[in-house]
């Protein structure tokens, strides 16, 4: 981990260069998409290594599907860790999911089944991303909208044993876990709960679309009253987890978003105050 | 791995066929919510599908949708999905074999203007994230001594790329955002014309090229040396006039920041 203090960051967006160079000092870090910058040159990577010389960064991948039953893509891992030998992150990370097989790409997140079968699966694989690229993975709940009938864990017990089993660390997005709470009908507080402290790195927050019997995880909307309430929880749980708004689509102005993450940063600092 | 009907990999399966459209077994492997039925649910996957690679073809496409309009480019895109699974973990490279398949399948191949902003759109999007590679200048050039240009060869930018090209797609592409979507004409060039596509530095550039020009890039691009390039340009200028014209044309290319190496 570096010296710098790493609160309150965002989404690294192309929408968003040019005034983060202009306007230093708002964010402590960023994340970047790292398929974004898996690429040979081009106006991406200069603009990430120059963002880079001024702030820590974050990579955050949606390809690795960890949970696939494909073998891993060797390619791939060795692009992700090239990337991280350029950028040198806090920390790499990616979702607890598959992405497809043989040999195709869905290009969703698409969430596994919590058998043991697959927990067993998913935390041997782990390890070895782990040791391809030399660093402790960090992993993402992802939002699902489809409960497995063969599931025997629950979503929150099965990403406990994982962390634990496979030594990996945990990207709690609090705006998944309020879609599938929703979503599968489960108490958000009890998946709070159960996450394991030490190993819990980082949080997500976004917004997303209600659509009456369902929501769906579509982050290009700003982050609503339910989540920040459930954020509270998460920092009374887990206090100085780094936070980062991550918005992926309906990109606003750069200013918006340093809106939201003030709203994150006082309700992070009352509960830190009342806990005080 | 186990092969019980609910496996990983049993599951894993049936969820992809059931987003491809091609299996429908996997709703049996899902519940209902109190709230909506698996279906529903499980639509959120399967539109979800074909919604991201559409989004990646239109942010690739520009010029494509300016012809076709979303209703016609939405068609075309699903048709595209349907014959070409993503085989990169990045949907940055999902549309590489648009033009292949908008000059190979009916009605598409109909519209040739289609397929050809298609390889010009998708050359500029290669050029985009190409390899970094300063250009070379004339200065280096000039400093060379004279017995050099006997054996002097070069080599271009990474991101240097040729078309030939019968529409007149990249001059409709500059008009792109200034018509209604599906109004963008490409009309037909007097004759096949050839193009090179390049990035000097952030920005890509595209230009066309003289007949003498196109057969000297050739040449240059195979590793020719100039008294090649001399005779590559000689054609069309006669021996007398082809170092002059190899000369000139080589400044042009080097001043344009085509140019990443040389040798002798």
């Amino acid at each position: 981990m570096c010296a710098v203090d790493i609160d309150f960051g965002l989404g690294l967006r192309p929408e968003h260069y040019e005034e983060i160079a202009a306007n230093p000092g708002h964010v402590s870090w960023f994340e970047a998409l790292s398929e974004n910058y898996m690429v040979a040159g081009g106006s991406p990577l200069r603009w990430l290594d120059r963002l880079r010389r001024d702030y820590p960064m974050a990579l955050h991948g949606v390809a690795l599907s960890i949970g696939s039953i494909d073998p891993l893509d060797r390619r791939y891992l060795d692009e992700l860790k090239a990337l991280a030998d350029r950028v040198q992150p806090l920390w790499v990370s990616d979702h607890l999911c598959f992405t497809g097989l043989r040999g195709q790409n869905m290009h969703d997140l698409l969430p596994l089944p919590y058998t043991e079968e697959a927990l067993n699966h998913v935390a041997e694989r782990v390890m070895q991303v782990q040791d391809h690229l030399g660093r402790r993975l960090m992993l993402e709940n992802v939002s699902s909208y489809v409960t497995y009938a063969a599931s025997e864990l629950s979503e929150w017990e099965f990403i406990a044993e994982l962390a634990r089993r496979a030594d990996c660390e945990i990207l709690l997005d609090v705006n998944n876990v309020y879609v599938s709470a929703f979503n599968h009908e489960f108490d958000a507080r009890t998946f709070l709960r159960a996450m394991p402290r030490e190993r819990v790195r980082q949080f997500h927050l976004a917004g997303h679309t209600h659509k009456g019997s369902h929501i769906i995880d579509t982050h290009d909307e700003p982050i609503v009253p339910d989540v920040w309430s459930l954020y509270a929880e998460a920092v009374k749980l887990f206090p100085g987890v780094p936070t980062m708004i991550e918005r992926d689509a309906n990109i606003p102005p750069y200013a918006e978003l340093l809106a939201e993450l003030d709203e994150a940063r006082r309700i992070a600092g009352t509960v830190t105050k009342r806990a005080a | 791995m186990s092969s019980n009907a609910g496996s990983l990999g049993d599951l894993q399966r049936a969820f992809q066929d059931y987003l491809l459209a091609s299996s429908d077994t996997f709703q049996s492997a899902v519940r209902d919510s109190s709230k909506a039925d698996r279906i529903t649910l499980l639509d959120v996957y399967r539109d979800g599908y074909a919604l991201r690679l559409i989004e990646a073809l239109t942010t690739d496409y520009p010029g494509v949708m300016a012809m076709a309009g979303p209703a016609d480019f939405d068609h075309m895109a699903r048709a595209y999905i349907a014959a070409h699974p993503s085989r990169h973990p990045s949907v940055r490279w999902y549309g590489s074999g648009l033009a292949d398949f908008l000059s190979l399948t009916e009605p598409y191949s109909r519209t040739p203007a289609a397929a050809e902003m298609a390889r010009f759109e998708w050359a500029l999007g290669e050029a985009f994230d190409s390899p970094d590679v300063t250009p070379i200048t004339a200065d280096a050039l000039m400093a060379l001594p004279q017995e050099a240009w006997e054996s002097l060869a070069f080599t271009t930018l990474p991101s240097l790329r040729r078309l030939v090209l019968a529409f007149e797609a990249p001059q409709a592409w500059q008009r792109r955002e200034e018509v209604e979507a599906g109004d963008l004409l490409v009309e037909r060039a007097p004759e096949p014309l050839a193009w090179a596509i390049w990035r000097p530095d952030l920005v890509s550039n595209f230009r066309s090229l003289e007949a003498d020009e196109a057969a000297m890039l050739d040449a240059l691009i195979e590793g020719r040396s100039f008294p090649e390039l001399c005779e590559s340009v000689a054609p069309f200028t006669g021996d007398d006039q082809a170092p002059a014209r190899a000369a000139g044309l080589l400044r042009a290319m080097v001043e344009g920041g085509m140019i990443a190496g040389f040798r002798y």
